[in-house]
C-alpha cells in the first residue's frame, strides 16, 4: 500500500514516484540517444564536417602568410607609389630561395588568383635563385625576369597579406579588391558570376514551374484511376527515373536538334519549311525542356502521395453542395495538395539549383550554370576557395528561400507522403 | 623426400609472399578508344603483380588533391594534361621520376620532374567531304570565314585551343601565337576575331560529338581531338578530311599519386612509357608517340595500325607528322598554367554575353 509522506507518491518500493518516473525517462532518451547515435555521427562526419571545413576555406588566406611571413611584415612599410626597396626584394628572395618542399608551389597557386603570372615567376624565379650568392638583389631579380620590376604584381600581393580574406567572396559576385584594398567591380569582360547567378536561379525557377505544370494532372490522374491502370502509369514515371542522366540527354540531343527527330518530321509532315526548323538543342530552351524532363519524377512522386490520402468524398461533398466543378477544385483540392505541392517545388528547385552536367551538355553557350564553375575551380584552378565561396552563397540564398517559405506557407505543411 | 616437400612447401610460401607483397595498381584515365589503346599496348602487357584496376575520370587535379590531402590515395598512377603535371608537381601531389632512361628521346623536353612521356593529341579542325562539293576549306582561315565558307561551325565549350586558332586565323605566325598571347592585346585580338564566327557555333563538351555534329550536317566543319577523327575514318570509313592548319599540339602524360603504391607505379610508368609501348599504341589510336625512336619504330613497322581485312599506314593520320607538325602550334602549358583561370572568365564571359 502506498504511502502519502509530505505531498510525494512512493512506489511499492519505497522511492518517490516522480523520481521513479524520472529514471524512467532518462533510460528512454539514453535507449533513444543511442539509437540515433550512429546516423548522428555519421552525418557530422559526412555532412557537417566537410561542409564547414569548406565554410572555413572561403575565407581564410592563412596559408600565403606561413610562407612568406617576413615578407608581408616588410611590405606593409612599402609606399605603393614606386617599385619597393631593396629590403623587400631581399626578405622575398630569401623566403623564396630557402622554403623547403612543396611551400612555393602551393603559395604560387594561390598567388596566381590574384594576378595571373605569379605561377611561373616563382617557379623560374625558385630555380634561378639558387646560383645568386650575394646582394644587391633587386638588381639580380630584375635580371631573372622582367616581371620582378613591374609593380602589378607587387601590388597584387596588398590583398593576401591578412590571414583572413573576403576576396572569394567578392569574386563570386563579380567584385575584387583593388591594389589599395578597396571594393571595386572586376574588369568588365571578366564580369560572368553575376549573370550566371542570374541564369541559374531563373532556369530553376522556370523548370519547377514547368514541372508543376505539367506533374499536377499526371498526379491526379494516378491518383484517381483505378489501381491496375494507375500502376501500370506509375511504371511509366518511373522508369526514366530508373533510366541513367546521361542516356536521358543524350535521347533528348537527338529528337530536338536542328536535323533531329523533331524537326525532321515537322519538315516531312510539310508544318515548317526546311530552312525554318525550331532552334530547340544548344541553348537555354534545351536546357529547361530537358531539365524538366529529367526532375517530373521529383514532382510527381510526392504530389501523388499527397494527393492519394484526400478523400474522393470531400469533392463529391462540394459538388453535392451546389459549387462547379472548377470551384470545387480550387477550394477543396487545391488546398488539400498544397502539401504535395510545395514538397515537389521545394525538390526540384533544390536539384535543379545544382544542376550542370545536363546544361552542359545540351545548353550550348547558355549551359554554363553555377555549378558548372564550382566544378570548374574545384577541379580545373585548384581555386577551392572561390568554389567554397560560390556554394556558400548558394547554401545561403536557399537557406533565406526556406526562412522566406517557413513564414509565407509553414514548413510543417509539407509532405512527401 | 620429405625434404624435398619441405623445399616446395617453403618454395610456395615464398612464392606467395612476394605475390601478395606486391600491390595492385589503380590507373586513372579518360575512358574510351584512348583508354582501350593503353589497355592494349601496356596494360595487357604488364606481366608484374596481381594486376591493374582501370577507372575513368575527367581531367582536372580536384580528386587527386582531395584524396592526397585526406591521406587516402586510393589513384596510383594517372593519364594527365601538361599544365596539370606542372601545378601538380609543384604542389606535391605526384612523386619524382627517374627520367635519364627517356630525357634524351623526347621530341619535346618534359615539362616536369614528375612525369613519363605518353602521347602528343592535336585540336583540329575538320569537315566532311559531302558538305563542300565544290572548293573546299584549306587552313584555319577558312575555318573563320563564314562568308567564304557559310554554315555552321562546331567549337569545344572552353578556351584552349581556341585562342591560338583564332589568333593563328588573324594573321599571326603560329610560333608567334604565344609572344602575342602575353600581351593584353593579343587576347583582345583573339577575342575580336572569335566574334566574327559567335553567331555561327554550335558549341560541343563531350569528344564524340563533334563527329556526331559534322556526319548529322548540324555543322559544316568542327573543331575535334585527332584521335577521334582519325578514328572515324580509319575505322568506320567516314567521308571527313581534316585541316592541317594551325592544330593545337597538346602533350599527355603520365604521373605516379604520391603517397599511394608508388613503387609499383613507377615501375609501371617505367614499363608504359618505353619506345615500344608507346609505339604499340598507336596501332589502336592516331594519336603521337613523344618518343623519337617510337615514331621510327613504326615507320619500319607500316602499316602499322590494326584494322581488320588490312592494316593502314598510321604515319599521315597523326598530328606529329612532319608537313603538319610545320602548320601547327605547340600549346604552351606554362602559359595556360598562368593565364587559363583568367581567360576561361573572359571566355563564359563571351559565351554568355
Amino acid at each position: 500500500m502506498n504511502e502519502t509522506t509530505a505531498g510525494s507518491i512512493l512506489t511499492t518500493e519505497g522511492i518517490p514516484l516522480k523520481v521513479s518516473l524520472q529514471k524512467a525517462e532518462r533510460r528512454n532518451k539514453i535507449r533513444a540517444i543511442l539509437l540515433v547515435a550512429p546516423l548522428l555521427l555519421f552525418i557530422l562526419f559526412t555532412f557537417l564536417i566537410p561542409i564547414g571545413d569548406m565554410l572555413l576555406r572561403s575565407v581564410d588566406d592563412s596559408y600565403i602568410n606561413t610562407v612568406f611571413p617576413k615578407t608581408f611584415k616588410e611590405y606593409k612599410k612599402w609606399d605603393r607609389q614606386d617599385l619597393p626597396s631593396e629590403e623587400l626584394y631581399k626578405t622575398m628572395f630569401f623566403e623564396v630561395k630557402d622554403s623547403e618542399g612543396y611551400a612555393i608551389g602551393k603559395a604560387s597557386t594561390r598567388m596566381n588568383y590574384a594576378k595571373s603570372g605569379w605561377k611561373s615567376l616563382l617557379k623560374k624565379s625558385k630555380r634561378k635563385f639558387k646560383k645568386i650568392e650575394e646582394g644587391p638583389y633587386k638588381e639580380q631579380m630584375i635580371a631573372i625576369d622582367k616581371k620582378w620590376a613591374d609593380m602589378e604584381y607587387w601590388k597584387a600581393l596588398g590583398v593576401m597579406v591578412d590571414a583572413t580574406t573576403a576576396g572569394y567572396y567578392l569574386n563570386a559576385v563579380d567584385l575584387k579588391y583593388n591594389v589599395d584594398k578597396e571594393v571595386v567591380r572586376q574588369k568588365e569582360n571578366r564580369r560572368i558570376y553575376n549573370h550566371t547567378w542570374v541564369k541559374t536561379f531563373k532556369v530553376s525557377i522556370l523548370v519547377m514551374i514547368f514541372c508543376l505544370m505539367l506533374g499536377y494532372p499526371i498526379s491526379y490522374l494516378l491518383s484517381t484511376l483505378p489501381l491496375k491502370y494507375s500502376n501500370l502509369l506509375m511504371i511509366c514515371v518511373l522508369l526514366p527515373f530508373w533510366t541513367s542522366l546521361l542516356v536521358r540527354t543524350v535521347a533528348w540531343m537527338v529528337m530536338l536538334q536542328q536535323k533531329g527527330v523533331f524537326n525532321n518530321l515537322l519538315v516531312m509532315s510539310n508544318i515548317i519549311a526546311d530552312e525554318n526548323r525550331f532552334k530547340l538543342m544548344y541553348n537555354e530552351t534545351a536546357t529547361i525542356i530537358v531539365m524538366t524532363q529529367i526532375l517530373l519524377p521529383f514532382m510527381v512522386l510526392p504530389l501523388y502521395s499527397v494527393m492519394k490520402t484526400i478523400s474522393p468524398n470531400y469533392m463529391r461533398a462540394a459538388l453535392n453542395l451546389g459549387a462547379s466543378p472548377l470551384h470545387a477544385f480550387w477550394k477543396i483540392y487545391m488546398p488539400n495538395s498544397v502539401p504535395g505541392i510545395s514538397a515537389g517545388c521545394m525538390l526540384v528547385f533544390i536539384l535543379a539549383i545544382g544542376y550542370y552536367i545536363t546544361p552542359e551538355l545540351v545548353g550550348g553557350k547558355d549551359g554554363q550554370m553555377i555549378g558548372n564553375w564550382i566544378a570548374y575551380h574545384l577541379k580545373t584552378t585548384l581555386n577551392w576557395g572561390l568554389s567554397a565561396a560560390l556554394g556558400a552563397i548558394l547554401l545561403g540564398v536557399l537557406t533565406v528561400l526556406y526562412w522566406v517559405y517557413n513564414k509565407l506557407v509553414g514548413i510543417e505543411n509539407i509532405k512527401l507522403g | 623426400m620429405f625434404k624435398l616437400i619441405k623445399a616446395t612447401f617453403l618454395g610456395l610460401i615464398a612464392m606467395a609472399f612476394t605475390a601478395s607483397s606486391y600491390a595492385e595498381i589503380t590507373f586513372v584515365s579518360w575512358g574510351g578508344a584512348y583508354t582501350n589503346s593503353q589497355q592494349k599496348a601496356y596494360i595487357d602487357t604488364w606481366s608484374k603483380g596481381s594486376g591493374v584496376t582501370v577507372e575513368s575520370y575527367n581531367g582536372g587535379l580536384g580528386e587527386i588533391k582531395a584524396q592526397v590531402e585526406a591521406g587516402n590515395v586510393t589513384w596510383d598512377v594517372v593519364d594527365v594534361l601538361p599544365d596539370q603535371a606542372i601545378t601538380g608537381c609543384d604542389e606535391g601531389l605526384f612523386a619524382k621520376v627517374d627520367q635519364s632512361s627517356f630525357i634524351n628521346d623526347m621530341v619535346v623536353p618534359p615539362v616536369s620532374d614528375c612525369v613519363v612521356p605518353q602521347i602528343f593529341w592535336a585540336y583540329t579542325a575538320f569537315y566532311s567531304k559531302s558538305a563542300f562539293p565544290g572548293k573546299k576549306p584549306k587552313n584555319i582561315k577558312d575555318f573563320f570565314n563564314v562568308k567564304k565558307f557559310p554554315g555552321k561551325r562546331g567549337i569545344h565549350t572552353w578556351a584552349n585551343a581556341l585562342i591560338e586558332m583564332a589568333l593563328v586565323a588573324d594573321g599571326v605566325k603560329a610560333s608567334k601565337v604565344y609572344d602575342v598571347m602575353s600581351t593584353p592585346e593579343g587576347i583582345d585580338r583573339a577575342f575580336a576575331k572569335l566574334d566574327t564566327i559567335k553567331d555561327h557555333v554550335v558549341f560541343w563538351s563531350a569528344g564524340s560529338k563533334p563527329l556526331e555534329l559534322v556526319s548529322s550536317g548540324e555543322v559544316v566543319m568542327a573543331l575535334a581531338y585527332n584521335g577521334r577523327i582519325g578514328a572515324a575514318v580509319l575505322s568506320e570509313g567516314k567521308d571527313f578530311e581534316y585541316i592541317w592548319d594551325a592544330t593545337v599540339l597538346e602533350q599527355e602524360y603520365l604521373v605516379a599519386i604520391k603517397g599511394g603504391n608508388e613503387k609499383e607505379a613507377l615501375e609501371f610508368m617505367a614499363h608504359a612509357s618505353t619506345a615500344q609501348a608507346l609505339a604499340d599504341q598507336a596501332k589502336y589510336i592516331p594519336y603521337g608517340p613523344m618518343r623519337k625512336s617510337s615514331i621510327d619504330i613504326i615507320k619500319k613497322g607500316e602499316p602499322w595500325f590494326i584494322k581488320e581485312g588490312g592494316n593502314i599506314d598510321i604515319l599521315p593520320h597523326m598530328p606529329t607528322a612532319p608537313k603538319v607538325l610545320k602548320r601547327a602550334v605547340i600549346a604552351d602549358p606554362v602559359w595556360w598554367a598562368d593565364n587559363g583561370a583568367e581567360v576561361s572568365e573572359r571566355f563564359g564571359a563571351w559565351k554568355g554575353n
